[in-house]
């Protein structure tokens, strides 16, 4: 494989592993907050989560691209705080992977706290212990095959992205050109050979991602009763 | 003494509870109810995991909850412990892990964790992890877990109805056990009365979310026969007698064993378990196994006869028509009821301050645990 492809494929495992803590980060405590609603607006926040699933990423990567420009106003406090462009940079595809890979985090996670329920917890606080202790002790053990699932499809959706990126990323080397991107740009100049060794690899790897996820989520769905 | 004062409602859509009650918490009291009844409703008000009660609770002039005052301390600082109908036992830990939770999370631990696993049978099992035990295993690691925080108050909610009779009555001995030997006020909740006979010092009744009644075990028992002529549509349980009587001798030679009342005797089938002279079994005799006698009965196979006299004669369900009375006859001191037909009655002509005898089989004689 020749060396701007191996930077394509750097750029892109930087990419989505930045995104996949990032999003577990954002994405356990709002998953935890849907879980445990009641309210009535739950499912227009849910609605809004699961929106990147139905949307065109570049419906998603068109908005993004005009809120990142220096005229509007996202944009413009990134450029005062950090002195730098937003647009067409790293930081913007990680930001653009985080929202559009973010109902593949959320919804399992959410569906595991839904499914632990309350009961675990109430018997915790009959322990002593408070609502952190509580999380880290009964419900990450708990729910850590969701956890891994969650991680990995967050992970292998960001590194198949594609619209989202050529709009808000274009296509700078060793910064925003990401795997998906080198394989457009090999058809495009009809390198068919470069452009099979990038599709295959794409597919084996998610294909052994997606695998290894599966095989992960036999011995919880034995044991628990 | 331990006081718990209870002043709350709370409402649900189509459930409302009411409680004014101060409860005297020494030894185990226990909370009677059918289902629906609120009993489970007012344990969790009590450690704090029912968020919409309006009013207050106070234990040991310690304010756990006070709406006006909006105080409401949260669960887990309450010191006080709750196991539960279906264990909610750690998965994820072995038996002797889950009871380190406690342990660990308990401030000023003074207990063993090693005496613990040792009182509640545990110590071959504390390796195991909790999925492969049986429902009466997961109850006394449960039990265990709780002693564990070292609660000021135990709250027990239903700890027996998911098992067979012979782990019931161990559990229940371990009950007993954990509350003389670590002097731990323990708050019962059941739906069978047969289970808090015979381990409990008072009774709280529950009935459609209100209190009808509390006070000593025997007598509030013994209420209940009249509440259940006052409540034709409530039937709470069998009329009975409830004692608590010292243990002449566990076996009299003849496959009986003989308890003391006063000058006379109660006989029932002897007891496996071992008893020590005067220790005070509890037994209870339903109303309908006891007949009266106006003579002291010879030549029957029936071996109890108790002398004594009617106090009183009242139908046994108030305000319908029955054919049959529930009679209070007192002999050496104690209520016996005595459940009989109006013919019966009238054949006899029993009158109030009666001179008569009570007779009933040594099988009659129930106790719960042995």
């Amino acid at each position: 494989m020749p060396s701007p492809d191996l930077l394509a494929l750097a750029v892109t495992l930087k990419m989505a592993a930045v995104t996949t803590v990032i999003l577990i980060l954002i994405g356990t405590p709002l998953a935890w907050f849907l879980a445990k609603m009641t309210s009535r607006f739950k499912v227009i926040i849910e609605a809004i989560v699961a929106l990147p699933l139905v949307l065109p990423p570049t419906v998603l990567g068109f908005y993004l691209l005009i809120a990142f420009s220096p005229q509007h106003l996202p944009g413009q406090i990134w450029q005062q705080a950090t002195g730098q462009q937003l647009a067409f940079s790293f930081s913007a595809i990680v930001i653009g992977s985080v929202l559009y890979s973010l109902p593949f985090v959320v919804q399992p996670l959410q569906k595991a706290f839904e499914q632990l329920g309350d009961s675990l917890l109430e018997a915790g606080a009959m322990l002593g212990a408070g609502p952190i202790d509580r999380f880290f002790t009964i419900v990450l053990p708990l729910t850590k095959a969701s956890f891994i699932t969650a991680a990995s499809l967050g992970f292998a959706h960001t590194v198949g992205e594609f619209g989202v990126i050529l709009m808000i990323g274009g296509n700078i080397p060793g910064e925003t050109r990401v795997l998906s991107i080198a394989l457009f740009d090999h058809v495009e100049a009809f390198d068919y050979a470069k452009a099979h060794v990038l599709a295959i690899s794409l597919l084996i790897g998610s294909m052994i991602l997606l695998a290894s996820v599966y095989i992960l989520n036999l011995p919880r769905r034995r044991t628990s009763k | 003494m331990t006081i718990l004062s209870l002043d709350f409602s709370l409402n649900y859509k189509t459930f409302t509870f009411t409680i004014n009650q101060e409860l005297d918490l020494t030894g185990i009291t226990g909370v009677f109810g059918h289902s629906g009844s609120g009993k489970s409703t007012l344990l969790r008000a009590i450690a704090g995991l029912e968020k919409n009660i309006t009013g207050s609770i106070i234990f040991n002039e310690k304010t756990l909850t006070n709406t006006t005052k909006n105080t409401c301390q949260k669960p887990e600082h309450r010191n006080i412990s709750l196991v539960f109908q279906d264990s909610r036992l750690f998965e994820h830990l072995t038996v002797r892990d889950n009871l380190k939770y406690a342990a660990k999370r308990c401030v000023n631990s003074q207990l063993s964790l090693t005496d613990i696993l040792i009182l509640t049978e545990l110590d071959m099992l504390a390796d195991a992890n909790v999925f492969d035990l049986s429902s009466g295993q997961k109850q006394r690691v449960a039990l265990a877990r709780a002693i564990l925080t070292e609660p000021k108050l135990l709250l027990l909610d239903e700890p027996l109805s998911a098992l067979d009779q012979a782990s019931k009555a161990k559990l229940l001995c371990l009950i007993v056990k954990v509350q003389q030997l670590l002097n731990l006020p323990i708050l019962y909740v059941s739906h069978s009365l047969d289970e808090l006979q015979q381990v409990c010092d008072n009774l709280l009744i529950l009935s459609q979310g209100e209190v009808i009644n509390y006070g000593n075990i025997h007598h509030t028992i013994h209420q209940l026969n009249f509440l259940s002529a006052h409540l034709p549509n409530e039937r709470l349980t069998h009329q009975q007698t409830s004692l608590s009587l010292p243990i002449a001798s566990a076996d009299n030679g003849q496959g009986l064993t003989v308890l003391t009342l006063a000058e006379q005797n109660i006989l029932l089938p002897s007891l496996a378990g071992k008893f020590i002279k005067n220790q005070h079994l509890r037994c209870f005799i339903l109303a309908s196994d006891i007949s009266i006698c106006l003579s002291e009965p010879q030549n029957s196979t029936i071996v109890n006869h108790l002398s004594g006299n009617i106090v009183a004669i009242e139908s046994s369900m108030l305000g319908v028509p029955t054919q049959s009375v529930l009679v209070t006859v007192i002999c050496s001191g104690h209520e016996f009821f005595v459940h009989i037909s109006t013919f019966s009655q009238r054949k006899l002509a029993l009158y109030t301050d009666q001179p008569v005898y009570l007779q009933f089989k040594a099988g009659a004689v129930r106790t719960y645990l042995y």
